[in-house]
């Protein structure tokens, strides 16, 4: 939602200040001056609260503009003949930049506490099983070799699953950093796949993936960074919930507007509501399921695919579960391309 | 030569650079450790070593500065290792001189191929030939023609130069503008989306599974690499 509409505070915060006018304009008498500036700091606070001190100055500099005009004698003119009034406005601005200072602070802290819960819940399974492997390993001498490959496997398994939670936890800050922005550049998806293979080169279910790729694919322009932690994270759900010989499979296509990855995988159906819910931070459809993870890798996948002005769902089939996203095509690269020498 | 090779590791974080020196002592290397780039600098004049791996983070300064300093002086090989996300730096110390570079967390298996790779590359002359041979492919460089599993490939001049340039710089990593510079010319260094459209028509002609690349490799934000087990240059 926050990405579809990216001024939509700003908008209720603009409704809310004609309404104050109507109500001020039709009530002027009763209200009186004083309560009248109080209303007017109404608008200023609801757009404070969303933390952009931007934003804040302009909903507060028009709400000033709005009550001198309207009701500072002069009437309708910017003239201020009792200069107190002026002390008015500096206290708009004040409470206006205040409040968004402290509200930014306070999402930031929520931002970073989430992180923490993240990090505390998802690092701890990995890592016991790395800590107790490794002390079984410290302890017995004398074990069978096929024992002590399995607990380093498991130690290997459970390493490259905090790996891939780090990275995402480090693409999920980069998103949300308002100060570097996405690193667009011309990616092509057929690349991105490859890349995103490579990452589970060692799981034994990596062959039961089936890549399908439309031969004509056009590139992407997108951050190809993100795009790779996408068909990971989509990969690696998808080997989460198929059970061994079962079907996965990824495909791409293209037509003249839209470009759609397809990731299926054979598995139960998945009720309606989890269908929906799946995609927040956090969420995971049956936490006693031992199944290693985290909620954390569809949400990214979202704000990922939001971040491309994309769209992705999840719905069942008739033998599995589809995730569907589409990107929209809204420029190419120059078709003719030079050929040299 | 000396019989056993020396290698400085340059790395604050000892867990990591005691990994590495205990694995390259197993394959037969000596090692020194820098936790600092005073000290590397200082080792580099006193025992001169044959190799350097060098992480970019280090406590007192810029690895960068360090990699032109060996540049200007010395020639030997420079691997980097450097933190996820940091796609600029690693460009820019290839830019300085380095060689290779690994990515942490990298598998010790992933840092002695690129070491034995980049020492090769030291080794000496590259042997002239008029056939470049890598696994199945063989690139005649006199007749421009290229055959796969000895069967002719049609490609174009750019496909053609690419994958020449790619098999004269097998199993090195390949920057993005190095690449476009180098293949089409001062001027193309930006153009990625030539450089994406030609990695993606000739994959299609010399891979088996354009999925899973056997050939040529993505190193994601910093360019490709062409990976060659069996060639006759090496």
């Amino acid at each position: 939602m926050k990405l579809n509409f990216p001024f939509r505070h700003e908008l209720i915060s603009f409704l809310l200040l004609g309404l104050i006018t109507i109500v001020s304009q039709i009530f002027r008498s009763q209200l009186g001056l004083l309560n009248i500036a109080l209303i007017h700091l109404v608008p200023v606070i609801a757009i404070a609260l969303q933390g952009n001190i931007r934003s804040t100055m302009i909903v507060t500099t028009i709400s000033v503009i709005m009550f001198d005009l309207l009701y500072v004698p002069p009437t309708y003119s910017f003239d201020v003949h009792d200069l107190s009034y002026i002390w008015s406005f500096i206290i708009f601005f004040t409470v206006g930049y205040t409040i968004s200072y402290q509200a930014n602070r306070i999402h930031t802290n929520a931002v970073k506490e989430i992180f923490l819960n993240t990090l505390s819940h998802d690092l701890k399974t990995p890592l016991s099983s790395i800590l107790g492997n490794a002390s079984l390993l410290l302890k017995e001498k004398t074990q069978d070799p096929l024992i002590r490959r399995d607990i380093i496997v498991q130690i290997n398994d459970s390493t490259q699953r905090m790996n891939r939670l780090v990275a995402n936890l480090l693409d999920s800050a980069r998103m949300q950093d308002i100060k570097s922005p996405l690193r667009m550049e011309w990616c092509d998806l057929e690349d991105i796949v490859g890349v995103a293979l490579q990452e589970f080169r060692y799981n034994p279910k990596q062959s039961q993936i089936e890549v399908h790729i439309d031969p004509e694919l056009k590139l992407f322009w997108g951050d190809c960074a993100l795009l790779v932690r996408l068909i990971v994270n989509l990969i690696d759900n998808a080997l989460k919930y198929t059970e061994n010989g079962k079907r996965i499979s990824l495909t791409i296509t293209n037509d003249d507007s839209n470009i759609k990855i397809l990731c299926f995988n054979e598995s139960k159906p998945i009720k309606k509501a989890d269908l929906k819910n799946m995609f927040d931070r956090f969420y995971r459809i049956d936490y006693s399921a031992d199944i290693g993870g985290s909620g954390i890798g569809l949400s990214i996948c979202r704000d990922i695919v939001h971040a491309h002005k994309g769209l992705i769902e999840a719905y069942n089939v008739p033998e599995g579960v589809c995730f569907e996203i589409r990107f929209l095509v809204s420029i190419s690269p120059s078709d003719r391309l030079k050929e040299l020498s | 030569m000396r019989v056993q090779e020396l290698i400085l590791i340059v790395e604050d974080d000892e867990a990591i650079s005691k990994m590495v020196s205990i694995s390259l002592h197993q394959q037969g290397f000596k090692t020194l450790i820098a936790a600092d780039i005073q000290t590397a600098a200082r080792i580099i004049n006193t025992d001169s070593p044959d190799l350097i791996i060098l992480d970019l983070g280090l406590p007192d300064g810029d690895g960068k500065g360090l990699i032109k300093k060996i540049r200007s002086e010395l020639m030997l090989p420079i691997i980097v290792i450097s933190a996820r996300n940091d796609e600029k730096e690693v460009i820019a110390s290839l830019d300085a001189g380095a060689d290779d570079y690994v990515i942490k967390p990298f598998s010790i298996d992933e840092l002695l191929a690129r070491v034995r790779s980049a020492q090769r590359r030291f080794l000496g002359l590259q042997p002239s030939y008029n056939v470049i041979l890598c696994n199945e492919i063989a690139l005649d460089l006199e007749h421009h023609q290229v055959t796969l599993r000895n069967e002719v490939l049609k490609l174009t001049p750019t496909e053609f130069n690419l994958l020449k340039y790619f098999l004269l710089h097998r199993n090195q990593v390949l920057p993005y503008s190095r690449i476009l510079k180098e293949v089409w010319g001062v001027g193309y260094q930006h153009e990625m989306q030539y450089l994406r459209t030609y990695i993606n028509t000739l994959r299609k002609k010399i891979e088996n599974d354009t999925a899973r690349p056997a050939y040529i490799h993505t190193e994601l934000g910093i360019g490709y690499r062409f990976t060659c087990e069996h060639s006759n240059l090496d």
